[in-house]
C-alpha cells in the first residue's frame, strides 16, 4: 500500500473518531472546514516526515551532509541539506502528489460514509441507540446541509463530492505548506529551531524584547476590558477577558525566559510579580474564581513536582493529602456538621455552631497533618519502585476516597461538610479591608498566588540543596544513589512529606474556596489533572506547571461549550505528550539537556520503522536490565 | 572475622536485621488482628453455612472473571515489563460491543428460539466482544505503547493512564452516559437449587467458561511454538530475537491474546452485573491487577489462582470481617498493599523468569 493512502486511511480512521464523538453537530456550519483543517494539519505533519527521509536518502556531498551530534538537532549546516535535497527535480511534485492522495482517500471514505448514514437516517431507521452522536444535526454538519434535509433524504449528490474535495484541498494546502518549509532554510528545522529558540537565549533582541513585553500589553488589554462601558463580542466579554487573563500570566512565563540571567530577569520578573498581583483587584468575581484554582492546582502540581519530578516516586493517589488537607480546616472550621467530632468537642466544652480556629491558625494545622499523612502513607511504600508505587499509591487514594465516603460519623460521608470559615485578613473580611476592591474570589486567587509563590521559592531552592540532589540521584539510580551515602528512607520520606504538606495548603485553600465540601471533590481525577498538569508543562519544572495548570484547568473554563471533550482531549494529549515531547512544553534545564543529548544520540529514527529494529534491540536490552531492577528488591 | 561474627550472632541486631523482624511482626499482628476479627465477629454473627457456601460461590464466579483480566496483566507483564493500566478498559470495550451484539440478537429473537440457536448466538456474542477487545489491545499497543518501548518506564505507564482515561471518555462521548443493560435469555436466567444453595446458571457458565479459556491459553503457552516464543522474549528479548523469533509479533500475540481474554471477560461481566457503562471496566481492571499481583506478577498459573483468592476474599471478607459491604474495595485495595509489603514477589512467586524479581 502507498504510503500516502495509508495517510489518507490513518486520517479517516481519525475524523470518523472526531464524528463518532459528536464534533461537528457541535460546530455549527464551520463543520467541513474545521475537519479538512485538522486533516491538513496530520497531514502536514505525515508529509513532512516523510519528505525529511526521502531528502536525507538523496546522496549529499561535502561536509554538510553529515548531521552533527550535537545539543539542537536541525539546525544550521542540516537545514541546509534539506534545501539542497528539495530543489532537485521531481519531489515538489511527488509531494504534491502524495497529499492529494491522502486527502482524497480520506474525503472520499468520508463522504461514502456520510452517504450510507444520510441514506440510513433518510429512511427514517433510528440508529440512536447505537451511537448516541449519529443524529441527523451531525450528519447534516458534515455535509454542509440542514438536518431537515438529511431527515427527508433530500441531500443532493453534488454535497458529497463538495465535501471530498474539502479534505482533497487540505491534503493539496499540507503538502505546499510543507514544500514552503522546506525551501525557506530558516524554517526548515520546523518548530525545533523554534522551540529552543523562544526557550534559550538565543533571541534576536527585537524579538526578545517584544515577548518581554508582551505580557504586559495583555495585562493592559485585561484592565481595558474590565473597564465599565467596553463591549468586545457581545455577552461574551467575561470569557474573552479570562481568555487574555490566562495568555498574559502564559506569556509572562516566557517573558521570564526570555529575559537574560542577571539584572535583567530580575527587574522582569518583579514587574510581572506586581502585574500578576494586582490581577485579584481588576478581575471580576467569575475570572477570579478561575485563577483561583488554577493557582491552587499550581500549588498542588509544585508539590507533585517534588514527589514525582524530583524523587521520581510516581504517586497517583497524591488527592489523598489534599483530602487531608481540605477536612483538617473543614473539621476545625466548619459549624461541626459531623456527628462524630461534634460530640467529642461539646464533650470537650466547646460550644457548637462555632469554629474552632480561624484559616491562619488552621494554616500549620493542614500542613502538619497532611506532612504525616505522607510519612504514614509513605512507609509501607518505601520497598516499592516504579509501576507498583503508581497502583499502590492509586489503591491509597480510593481507599482515602472509601473512607470519607463511608465513615459518615467522621466526615458526614457524601452529604459532606458544609459551611467552611472564610480565610480572613487580621480577623477582618477582606472585602471590608480593600474597601470593596477584593471580592472574596479574588481574596482566595490572592490568597493561592502568594502561597504558589512561596512554595514555588521553596521548591527550587529545595531542587538546588543537598536534599534535592540526593533526590535526583535516587530518581536516576536507587541503588547507586545509596552508595553513593544517600539515605534512602529518609530522602523519601522527605520527599512525600514535603509533597503532602504542599497539597495539605492546596487543599486548605480548597476547602475555603469552595466553602462545602463532599468526598466527590477528591476523585482519582485530581491527582491525574494534577500529574498531566505537571507532565504537560514539563517535570520538575515550575514555570512548566504554571503553564500547564493554565493550559488544563484554566483553558478548560474558556471552552465551556466543550466541556464534555476536556478529558478525552487531556487524555490524548497525555499520550501524544509522552510520545512527542516527554519533557513538557517548558522542560526543566535538566531535562532539556538529557533529551537533546537523547536526540543526538538516536537521530531521527522513525520509531516505529521496522529496519530500525536490530538498534532497538540494543536499546531493548537496557530496558529488560530496568526491568530488573524495577519490580523489588 | 568470620569466626567471630559466627559467634556473635545471636547478639548481632544490624539495622536490615530489625527493620526485617519489625515488618514480620507487623505483618503477624495484622494477621492476629484479622484472624480475631473474623473470630469474634464474622463467626460470631451466626449466619447459616448455605450463605457462607453461596458467597463463597458467588466469590468463585468473580475471581473467574477477574482471572481472564488478571492473564492479561500478567501476560504483557511477563513480556514488556509494563502495566498496561488500560486492560480494563480494553475488557470494558469487549463488554460494550458484546451488548450490541446480544441487543441484536434479541431484535431479531434468537434469544427465544431453540436452545441451539441461542448457544451459538451467546458464543458469537462472547467471540464478537472479544474481536472488539483485540481490535481495541493491538490499536493500543501500535499508537500508544509500540513508540515508547526503550523509553524510561514511567513514560509508557503515563501514556497508559492516558490511553484507559482517553477510551473511557471516548466510550461515554460515543455511547452516553447511562448504563447499558444486558438483558439474559430465559435459557440461562434460572438456576440450580441444592439445598439451601442457589447456583443461577449464568454464574455456572462464567466460572465454567473462564476455566475453558484458561486452560486454552496455558495450552499455547506451554504447547504451541507460539508460547514458546512468547516465552522466550519473557526471558531474554535480545537473544530470543537473535535465535529467529520475530519479537513485534509476539508482543502484538501477546496483546491480542490478553485483551481476547479479557473481552469474554467483559462480556461474561455484563451478563453477570447486568450492566455495562463506560466505566465499568475501571475497578475490575485494578482488582484483576491486585489478583496478578497477588499470584506475583508474570506468573501465569499465579495471576489464576490470585484471582480466584482475591473474589473469595471480596466475597467472603466483609461477613467474615463484619463490615458494610461497600468497604470491599477498601479489602481488595488494603490486601494488594500488605502483599506487596510482605511479599512482594507475590504468593507464588515470578516463574517467568528469575531476573525480574
Amino acid at each position: 500500500m502507498p504510503k500516502s493512502i495509508k495517510t489518507g486511511l490513518i486520517a479517516f480512521a481519525f475524523l470518523s473518531y472526531l464524528i463518532l464523538v459528536g464534533l461537528p453537530g457541535r460546530t455549527g456550519g464551520n463543520a467541513l472546514p474545521l475537519l479538512a483543517f485538522a486533516a491538513a494539519l496530520f497531514f502536514w505533519y505525515r508529509l513532512r516526515r516523510e519528505s525529511r527521509t526521502q531528502s536525507r536518502l538523496v546522496p549529499q556531498s561535502g561536509a554538510a551532509g553529515q548531521a552533527k551530534p550535537g545539543w539542537e538537532i536541525g539546525h544550521g549546516p542540516q537545514a541546509q541539506v534539506q534545501t539542497g535535497a528539495v530543489t532537485r527535480g521531481g519531489f515538489p511534485l511527488r509531494v504534491l502528489t502524495q497529499g492529494a492522495a491522502a486527502g482524497a482517500t480520506a474525503g472520499l471514505l468520508i463522504a461514502i460514509v456520510s452517504a450510507v448514514f444520510a441514506e440510513i437516517l433518510g429512511n427514517g431507521v433510528a440508529i440512536q441507540p447505537v451511537f448516541d452522536k449519529i443524529v441527523p444535526v451531525n450528519v447534516a454538519a458534515l455535509l454542509g446541509v440542514s438536518p431537515g434535509a438529511v431527515a427527508e433524504a433530500q441531500v443532493p449528490p453534488l454535497r458529497y463530492l463538495i465535501s471530498a474535495l474539502y479534505f482533497t484541498g487540505g491534503g493539496i494546502l499540507a503538502a505546499l505548506a510543507v514544500l514552503a518549509g522546506m525551501t525557506d532554510a530558516a524554517r526548515a528545522a520546523g518548530p525545533t529551531q523554534w522551540r529552543s529558540r523562544l526557550s534559550g537565549p538565543a533571541f534576536t533582541s527585537a524579538g526578545r524584547w517584544l515577548v518581554i513585553a508582551l505580557p504586559f500589553a495583555l495585562l493592559a488589554v485585561v484592565i481595558w476590558l474590565g473597564l465599565p462601558g467596553v463591549s468586545l463580542f457581545g455577552n461574551d466579554r467575561s470569557t474573552v477577558r479570562l481568555l487574555f487573563t490566562l495568555i498574559a500570566t502564559g506569556s509572562g512565563l516566557f517573558a521570564l525566559r526570555a529575559a537574560t540571567p542577571g539584572r535583567e530577569r530580575l527587574a522582569v520578573s518583579v514587574l510581572i510579580g506586581l502585574g500578576v498581583l494586582c490581577m485579584p483587584f481588576v478581575l471580576d468575581q467569575f475570572q477570579n474564581s478561575v485563577m483561583g484554582i488554577v493557582f491552587i492546582f499550581v500549588m498542588m502540581g509544585l508539590g507533585l513536582n517534588i514527589v514525582v519530578g524530583y524523587a521520581g516516586l510516581l504517586d497517583l493517589g497524591y488527592v489523598a493529602f489534599f483530602a487531608i488537607g481540605a477536612y483538617t480546616y473543614a473539621f476545625v472550621s466548619a459549624p461541626f456538621s459531623s456527628p462524630y467530632i461534634s460530640g467529642l468537642l461539646t464533650g470537650l466544652g466547646v460550644p457548637a455552631d462555632s469554629p474552632l480556629l480561624g484559616y491562619w491558625m488552621a494554616l500549620p494545622l493542614a500542613m502538619i497533618t497532611a506532612a504525616f499523612g505522607g510519612i504514614l502513607l509513605g512507609i509501607p511504600v518505601l520497598r516499592l519502585r516504579g509501576d507498583y508505587l503508581a497502583i499502590v499509591t492509586l489503591g491509597f487514594g480510593e481507599i482515602i476516597r472509601l473512607f470519607m465516603l463511608n465513615l459518615g460519623e467522621l466526615t458526614n460521608g457524601p452529604r459532606g461538610i458544609l459551611e467552611i470559615a472564610q480565610p480572613d485578613l487580621f480577623g477582618l473580611a477582606p472585602e471590608a479591608v480593600s474597601g470593596g476592591l477584593l471580592s472574596s474570589q479574588g481574596w482566595i486567587f490572592l490568597l493561592a498566588l502568594v502561597s504558589s509563590a512561596a512554595i514555588a521559592f521553596v521548591a527550587i531552592r529545595l531542587n538546588d540543596s543537598r536534599l534535592g540532589r540526593a533526590w535526583i540521584a535516587m530518581q536516576e539510580d536507587e541503588d547507586v544513589a545509596q552508595a553513593t551515602g544517600v539515605h534512602l528512607v529518609r530522602t523519601k520520606l522527605l520527599a512525600f512529606a514535603i509533597g503532602a504538606t504542599f497539597a495539605g495548603l492546596a487543599g486548605q485553600l480548597y476547602a475555603a474556596r469552595q466553602i462545602n465540601i463532599f468526598p466527590e471533590n477528591f476523585s482519582l481525577f485530581v491527582s491525574i489533572d494534577a500529574l498531566a498538569l505537571i507532565i504537560v508543562g514539563g517535570i520538575g519544572s515550575p514555570a512548566g506547571i504554571v503553564l500547564g495548570a493554565l493550559a488544563l484547568k484554566g483553558l478548560p473554563e474558556v471552552l465551556r461549550g466543550v466541556d464534555e471533550y476536556r478529558i478525552v482531549a487531556f487524555a490524548a494529549l497525555l499520550v501524544i505528550m509522552m510520545i512527542v515531547r516527554p519533557a513538557g512544553i517548558l522542560p526543566s534545564a535538566r531535562r532539556r539537556f538529557e533529551a537533546a543529548a537523547e536526540e543526538a544520540g538516536a537521530g531521527e529514527i522513525a520509531p516505529e520503522a521496522d529496519e530500525t529494529f536490530v538498534k532497538k534491540q540494543e536499546n531493548d536490552k537496557g530496558t529488560g536490565a530496568d526491568g530488573e531492577k524495577g519490580a523489588m528488591p | 572475622m568470620a569466626g567471630r561474627s559466627t559467634s556473635a550472632q545471636p547478639l548481632q541486631l544490624d539495622w536490615a536485621t530489625v527493620q526485617k523482624y519489625a515488618i514480620r511482626a507487623f505483618g503477624f499482628t495484622i494477621l492476629a488482628i484479622v484472624l480475631w476479627r473474623v473470630i469474634t465477629v464474622g463467626l460470631a454473627e451466626g449466619y447459616p453455612a448455605s450463605f457462607w457456601i453461596s458467597q463463597a460461590l458467588n466469590g468463585l464466579v468473580l475471581g473467574g472473571v477477574y482471572a481472564l483480566v488478571a492473564l492479561g496483566y500478567t501476560l504483557v507483564y511477563g513480556i514488556l515489563f509494563m502495566i498496561n493500566f488500560a486492560h480494563g478498559e480494553v475488557m470494558m470495550i469487549g463488554g460494550i460491543a458484546g451488548f450490541f451484539a446480544l441487543q441484536f440478537a434479541q431484535a431479531r429473537g434468537w434469544m427465544e428460539g431453540p436452545w441451539l440457536v441461542v448457544v451459538i448466538a451467546l458464543l458469537s456474542i462472547m467471540l464478537i466482544g472479544m474481536a472488539a477487545s483485540v481490535l481495541i489491545g493491538v490499536t493500543l499497543e501500535r499508537l500508544a505503547y509500540r513508540p515508547l518501548r526503550q523509553a524510561p518506564r514511567l513514560v509508557p505507564l503515563i501514556s497508559a493512564i492516558g490511553a484507559s482515561l482517553f477510551l473511557q471518555y471516548s466510550v461515554l462521548l460515543i455511547f452516553g452516559v447511562s448504563p447499558h443493560s444486558y438483558r439474559k435469555p430465559e435459557l440461562i436466567s434460572g438456576g440450580l437449587r441444592l439445598g439451601d444453595v442457589f447456583i443461577p446458571y449464568t454464574g455456572a457458565i462464567i466460572f465454567f467458561t473462564s476455566i475453558l479459556l484458561m486452560l486454552a491459553l496455558y495450552f499455547i503457552i506451554q504447547r504451541t511454538k507460539l508460547g514458546r516464543a512468547m516465552r522466550a522474549v519473557a526471558e531474554d528479548r535480545a537473544t530470543a530475537s537473535l535465535m529467529g523469533v520475530d519479537v513485534n509479533a509476539v508482543i502484538v500475540l501477546t496483546f491480542m491474546l490478553g485483551s481476547a481474554l479479557a473481552g469474554a471477560a467483559g462480556v461474561m461481566l455484563g451478563f453477570h452485573n447486568t450492566v455495562v457503562k463506560f466505566n465499568s471496566g475501571f475497578i475490575p481492571g485494578l482488582k484483576a491487577f491486585t489478583a496478578a499481583v497477588l499470584g506475583g506478577i508474570g506468573n501465569i498459573p499465579g495471576a489464576m489462582f490470585g484471582a480466584l483468592l482475591l473474589g473469595l476474599i471480596e466475597a467472603l471478607g466483609p461477613s467474615a470481617l463484619g463490615i458494610p459491604t461497600e468497604y470491599k474495595d477498601v479489602i481488595a485495595f488494603t490486601l494488594l498493599v500488605l502483599i506487596l509489603i510482605f511479599r512482594p514477589s507475590g504468593l507464588f512467586g515470578e516463574v517467568l523468569s528469575e531476573k525480574k524479581a
